[in-house]
């Protein structure tokens, strides 16, 4: 059956009024979350221009703010993150809060202390994560856009897993005040949407200088729809080698498929080397987690979040308040995190991970001297199953391989909808840009849009 | 790297984090695989890395404004009397 939520925002804008496209999107939430589990919070009603679903760690005053973590039971933010300020003064409704992994910490949204999302493709699989409810809610039609945050692909992997399109933009792009904090080094609010058009649209939105976030850029935000429209001749990719070599069977087929549209648009396409790229995920389990374990040390139970009953020491209320709050996967980060910053191992595992770090940093920079883009596939698989993964933190972690990279050299990257494997799973392409060409990548995955009309298919449900 | 038991132990001490024998052995297994993954960084040269470019945070200017209404902290402290945090004794631990 085809409804208003089918269609791009701003077509659905002009098919019916603000009341009725708000209504809708409750209805559709209402209908389609007790299969998915995409939603933690359901907002009563809602009003505004348009509905868009909020992650549930950015932190709202109208409803409550959970982290999908026990150890912040009825929290409700005494503020609004600046993207909520933001959304609101652009007409925003804002229709529930969506599930995700415990602090954003995971890839596939399992370690929600509220259970895992299911993939609207196939209710066995994951959504992907850590927005995995952000991700779900758009795919299965509940919401036209919706806002994540990405540490390390938060937001591009489970954009593949479902079928639709993810951004991280550039570091210090969109304010992150009133984002839970994870790695504040690596940390950036993301889009979701259908179409390339949807989330161009919310980019200009929510970017901009924030005094509240000192790391936001000064630099003016973009006219990032102009150029929707002007397709890739002339541009230069770069297919990442080390990417590309890595790759098999129907994974590979369909990126080498991806890169012949670009191609066929008059495009020139390249191999490029960036040889730190294999260590990304490495470097990434240390950077991100060194950073959440000084983050996370805000949750002690004593100004806000679960605390616990038993403690009759002031010392005894932190390590026990947090003992009980935290999930198995937020304590593995924190012990990682913690151990890499200690005495004795800083040098050789914070130290060394910034070294090559940096090193990767130069790698992409010398890349786009030579190229405009940067090409992978979003995930080196389609959604896998749900419990999968979850015996081997590690198996879990390279699930980011290729998403992770972008968030630690502080670039924009792009998921768009590449097509489905022969079990009629979504398969995702990715683009990385230099730091701010958000403008760029949306005319380049625009035009791919155009050509593969991808988005325009659903998930039966 | 190789993580003990006794290793997990004092760094769940000072990660503020209570685990029970058997979570700190899991744990300590876990670390080990992650962190021995990790030591692959070991064979990238970063020789020609000597600093790592710190990125300096802009100074704004420290003028007063308005902080957090004290009725919506309240309505999400644990335990609060007369406008303060209550918390079990600290002096004489």
């Amino acid at each position: 059956m085809s409804s208003v939520l089918d269609l791009p925002l701003h077509e659905a804008q002009e098919e019916v009024s603000a009341r009725d496209y708000v209504e809708a999107s409750l209805r559709a939430i209402g209908e389609r979350n007790p299969q998915l589990n995409a939603f933690l919070h359901i907002a009563r009603e809602a009003s505004g221009a348009f509905p868009i679903a909020i992650k549930d760690n950015i932190v709202t005053t109208d409803m409550p703010t959970t982290c999908a973590s026990k150890i912040l039971p009825r929290f409700v933010s005494p503020f609004d993150a600046t993207v909520i300020t933001k959304l609101r003064a652009a007409g925003a409704a804002f229709p529930g809060k969506t599930n995700l992994d415990e602090f954003a910490m995971g890839s596939s949204t399992e370690h929600s202390a509220f259970g895992a999302v299911r993939n609207p493709w196939d209710t066995s699989r994951v959504a992907g994560g850590s927005s995995g409810g952000s991700a779900a809610a758009v795919a299965a039609r509940m919401v036209p856009v919706a806002l994540g945050s990405e540490t390390g692909g938060s937001v591009r992997q489970p954009a593949a897993f479902c079928g639709i399109v993810g951004l991280k933009p550039t570091y210090g792009r969109v304010s992150r005040y009133g984002l839970v904090a994870f790695g504040s080094g690596l940390d950036q609010i993301g889009i979701f949407s259908k179409t390339v058009r949807e989330c161009a649209h919310v980019l200009g939105m929510i970017a901009g200088h924030d005094p509240l976030d000192s790391t936001t850029s000064a630099r003016a935000v973009d006219d990032y729809a102009a150029d929707l429209d002007r397709g890739v001749r002339g541009t230069r990719f770069g297919v990442i080698s080390e990417a590309a070599d890595a790759l098999q069977g129907e994974i590979r087929k369909n990126f080498e498929d991806a890169v012949e549209v670009l191609r066929s648009g008059g495009a020139t396409v390249q191999r490029i080397s960036i040889p730190t790229i294999k260590y990304a995920v490495a470097v990434y389990a240390i950077v991100a987690n060194a950073e959440a374990s000084a983050n996370l040390s805000r949750f002690d139970g004593v100004r806000y979040g679960h605390r616990s009953a038993g403690a009759d020491s002031v010392h005894d209320l932190y390590v026990k308040s947090r003992g009980e709050g935290f999930g198995a996967e937020v304590k593995r980060r924190i012990m990682i995190g913690t151990f890499a910053l200690s005495s004795g191992y800083y040098d050789a595992y914070y130290g060394r991970a910034q070294r090559v770090r940096e090193k990767m940093r130069q790698d992409f920079e010398a890349a786009f001297r030579s190229v405009d883009l940067l090409l992978t596939p979003t995930a080196p698989e389609a959604a896998f199953k749900i419990g999968a993964k979850t015996a081997d933190p590690l198996t879990m972690y390279l699930s980011d391989v290729f998403t992770t990279p972008a968030n630690l050299v502080g670039i924009p990257a792009l998921a768009v909808p590449s097509g489905f494997d022969s079990q009629k799973l979504p398969l995702s392409l990715q683009m990385m840009g230099p730091q701010f060409s958000e403008r760029m990548m949306f005319r380049a995955a625009s035009f791919f849009e155009k050509q593969t009309c991808y988005w325009k298919q659903k998930p039966a449900l | 790297m190789k993580i003990t038991t006794d290793e997990a132990r004092r760094i769940a001490e000072l990660g503020h984090l209570s685990l029970d024998a058997a979570g700190l052995e899991k744990m300590a297994a876990e670390m080990t695989r992650i962190l021995s993954f990790v030591d692959q960084l070991a064979e990238v040269d970063t020789s020609a890395i000597d600093a790592v470019p710190e990125e300096t945070t802009p100074m704004r200017e420290d003028v007063p404004r308005p902080s957090l209404d004290r009725e919506l902290v309240e309505r999400n402290a644990p335990d609060w009397a007369d406008g303060f945090f209550r918390v079990p004794k600290v002096i004489g631990e």
